[in-house]
């Protein structure tokens, strides 16, 4: 009894916590619209603002709730469960369930049409200066023209189509977008986020894929002739998308507003993207305010535990 | 809403008469009126029980709110001109798709008028790219032929 108490009241605070950071994110991700920062700053700050509600809950359960419990309840007293940490606490089961067969499902379906797409492939010859790890592809009517593909271990899949359409230098920045998505993970963030459903968070994962798309756009440019070129490549393989949806785990080349992406590369302007990269968000720039947090846990780690379980103590009852 | 779908039609646009439409569009930018305070704005020049009848027309329609004030009514456009719009396209795409007996063929239509639509786009797009790539060219030719002076 004593542990299934507990695991109702971790459950419990596990779903709490989520649904409130969650409905929290969702009512105020678009402040975000305020900063003046570059799209590659923008894409992560969106991801991190979505996964903030899974991240911050997972850890509030293990950091608190779960030692709290297991400190300070007195395992002696034989104390009934009230219908509320029952409750929740099946809802969180099904939560994670939820995220879980969104994934196994995402997975398997990327996996059997890229094992299609993948029928008679070989190894891409586009240059010398071609990545290694492109693949082409037997064009077929379904096959989109360019994609990125995998999660574990990505790779850029390119059609006979787009090979024969794209000059060289167009099918070099096609393939460097592509490679400024798999840099960037892009796939395993989109399985990310499947595991953490909410209602209402379609338009910030949307605004997270067009600030991503614009960011590998920004990665893959370095000066106006590599911006026209793109949008070259852009307009030309617009016309060759598959009318299949493309599945989850996967990147289109051709994504989103392709007049806004094509309008946005033909206004390049070299001096307004240096200067956004230089303002870019650095992985350092999160070491102070975590260990400001952990220094912050440590000091009142004692004192919380208590209050933890005082909140433990009312949801049991 | 669903009472407003009735007026639309199989067109994209309302069907609305034109004072109809006038009348909504006063109602936007002021965001709420009574019929006296619309005649007093001295832009619509119709006898008073034609605007009253006229708005309580778009009330039935579901397109306006009201509520008693006085001996009248102040009317509120319950859609913001966004939402008519949005709502006005779904239905007719919702009334495409259920007008045929083979579902395919409607869809068909759709499918085709967005693909003209799109390559036109692109036409367009074409165009502007190879416009923008001229002028890089002709660009490059005049540094080029500076630095050889």
């Amino acid at each position: 009894m004593f542990a299934l108490r507990g695991i109702a009241v971790s459950l419990t605070f596990f779903v709490l916590t989520y649904c409130l950071l969650s409905a929290l994110v969702a009512g105020t991700w678009r402040l975000l619209r305020l900063l003046h920062v570059g799209e590659r700053c923008v894409a992560t700050l969106l991801f991190a603002l979505r996964v903030l509600p899974l991240a911050t809950s997972v850890i509030v359960t293990f950091v608190f709730v779960v030692p709290s419990f297991q400190l300070l309840e007195p395992r002696s007293i034989d104390e009934g469960m009230g219908a509320m940490p029952l409750a929740l606490g099946i809802c969180a089961l099904l939560l994670i369930a939820c995220g879980c067969y969104r994934v196994m499902v995402a997975q398997t379906i990327t996996s059997r049409v890229v094992a299609r797409w993948l029928e008679g492939a070989r190894s891409l010859n586009a240059g010398a200066d071609s990545p290694p790890e492109t693949v082409t592809f037997c064009s077929r009517r379904e096959t989109p023209p360019l994609t990125l593909i995998g999660v574990r271990k990505p790779k850029v899949l390119v059609s006979e189509s787009t090979v024969a359409l794209l000059s060289h230098d167009e099918l070099q920045i096609a393939l460097k977008h592509e490679l400024a998505h798999m840099r960037s993970r892009d796939n395993l963030k989109k399985l990310v986020l499947r595991f953490c459903p909410f209602p209402g968070m379609a338009k910030l994962e949307s605004a997270w894929s067009h600030a991503a798309e614009l960011s590998a756009d920004d990665a893959a440019v370095s000066n106006v002739g590599d911006a026209v070129d793109l949008a070259a490549a852009l307009v030309k393989l617009s016309r060759l998308v598959s009318v299949e949806a493309a599945p989850i785990c996967t990147t289109g080349f051709v994504t989103g507003s392709i007049g806004a992406r094509v309008a946005r590369l033909l206004a390049w302007n070299e001096a307004a993207v240096l200067k956004a990269r230089r303002t870019r968000m650095r992985a350092w720039y999160a070491v102070p305010p975590l260990v400001a947090a952990l220094l912050c846990i440590v000091a009142t780690y004692g004192p919380t535990l208590r209050l933890t379980h005082e909140m433990t103590e009312w949801l049991v009852r | 809403m669903t009472k407003a779908f009735s007026i639309f039609g199989s067109s994209s646009r309302p069907q609305l008469g034109p004072f109809e439409q006038q009348v909504l569009q006063k109602l936007w930018t002021r965001g709420n009126a009574t019929v006296r305070e619309l005649l007093a704005d001295g832009k619509i020049h119709q006898a008073y029980t034609t605007v009253m009848t006229t708005m309580d027309r778009l009330y039935k329609k579901g397109l306006l709110d009201r509520v008693v004030e006085g001996r009248a009514f102040r009317y509120t456009p319950r859609h913001t001109p966004e939402e008519l719009q949005r709502v006005t396209a779904l239905e007719s795409i919702r009334q495409l798709l259920g007008s045929g007996d083979a579902s395919s063929l409607p869809l068909s239509y759709l499918v085709e008028a967005l693909s003209s639509h799109d390559a036109q786009l692109l036409d367009e797009l074409q165009l502007l790219v190879e416009r923008k790539r001229r002028e890089l060219h002709s660009r490059q030719k005049e540094n080029a032929a500076r630095e050889r002076r």
